[in-house]
């Protein structure tokens, strides 16, 4: 059935009226026409994401509660929501992520790019391109693992324990959890980038050794004058500490991780530790 | 695939979760709608989410929170696999 379009306006005021907590039919059917709008900027963006080989997990439709409660959290209007429709992917580590994030701004060059990482939104990091197709945006969430579970845990504390927790609310005993944990996943991935720029330092490194190596052997063939072998060894020499420097940051960085992986870990125990202490407590 | 889930979320649990082929959108998004048509008459307040993905595992790794419970979450993730990419 063709069904007539709906006006900016008339969006408007269906959001003002789920704001005010309203559940007519009527209204649940108009937003869902709303929602079904997105449809074809959905498929567009995923189609587009699949084909450079990730496979997002979709959202066809924000549900009716979430965007209630967000239309009430925040002062935007119904037709200015941008997460109507999105999609989620979850890469490796943070080097990835970055990597993911740059080729989604090639192949939607008009996309907005929220980085939530440096700036986080009650301790929630990830990366959100907002891509507009055809006036519809549609949202990709870009998580690494470790802000995955993060999120993963924020939300569902706050859906079995407190619905505030995920925005700043709750108990001081979750938004230390959660404002902690945030910051060690952070800490965690800042070593994830410096490792990463230690190990291609190192292949840079590991490279131009090999180069000396073998123009040393070749000159050893051709019987080279003194100075020039001398020249030769100087530089193989140069090369080979730097490489041994470049194997200690390396070590270094790696027990740096090791020490941020663990407290990232220590932190989410407690976790498991708190929860299991109320479950006892609730049985008893 | 796309999965149509009813989430109970004050207690964290799945009320149902129904399955449809790609092909199936329209059907998938009506059904959807007659979920939250019928539980808003009878007055419960569960979320009804409409999600794509290329099986119930990626499913699973995206969007745990439908389906586990928080010790779940974090021994999935400790074992490595809370990753599709």
């Amino acid at each position: 059935m063709l069904k007539m379009p709906v006006s900016k306006t008339q969006i408007d005021r269906l959001g003002d009226r789920l704001k005010g907590g309203s559940h007519a039919e009527s209204d649940l059917r108009l937003l869902d026409d709303y929602r079904q709008s997105f449809g074809e900027a959905y498929k567009a963006v995923v189609r587009t994401i699949r084909q450079g080989g990730e496979f997002p997990t979709g959202r066809l439709a924000k549900s009716t509660a979430s965007i209630a409660e967000k239309l009430l959290r925040e002062s935007i209007r119904l037709s200015q929501m941008q997460d109507i429709a999105g999609c989620r992917v979850v890469v490796t580590d943070v080097v990835k992520q970055g990597q993911f994030v740059a080729s989604l701004r090639t192949v939607f060059p008009g996309a907005s790019v929220i980085d939530r990482r440096d700036n986080p939104s009650y301790g929630y990091r990830a990366v959100h391109i907002i891509a507009e197709i055809s006036g519809k945006p549609v949202e990709i969430q870009v998580r690494t693992v470790l802000q995955h579970l993060w999120a993963e845990v924020s939300e569902k504390a706050s859906d079995v324990l407190d619905p505030t927790i995920k925005y700043g609310g709750g108990s001081e005993w979750w938004r230390n959890f959660l404002t902690k944990s945030s910051e060690s996943v952070a800490t965690y991935e800042e070593f994830e980038k410096r490792h990463s720029i230690a190990v291609a330092a190192k292949e840079v490194a590991d490279a131009a050794h090999e180069k000396f190596e073998r123009a040393l052997a070749e000159l050893l063939d051709r019987d080279p004058p003194d100075h020039e072998l001398q020249e030769l060894r100087g530089e193989l020499e140069a090369s080979t500490r730097e490489m041994e420097r470049r194997e200690q940051e390396h070590q270094e960085l790696r027990r740096e991780l090791e020490r941020a992986r663990n407290s990232t870990a220590d932190l989410l125990s407690g976790a498991i530790s708190w929860l299991d202490e109320r479950a006892k407590e609730q049985k008893q | 695939m796309i999965f149509l889930i009813e989430y109970n979320r004050s207690e964290g649990r799945i009320v149902s979760i129904r399955d449809f082929d790609d092909s199936q959108r329209r059907e998938a998004e009506n059904s959807r709608l007659e979920i939250e048509l019928d539980l808003n008459r009878k007055g419960v307040e569960n979320e009804v989410v409409l999600l794509e993905a290329e099986s119930r595992n990626a499913l699973d790794r995206t969007h745990g929170r439908y389906f586990k419970d928080l010790r779940k979450i974090l021994e999935d993730n400790q074992k490595g696999s809370g990753v599709n990419a």
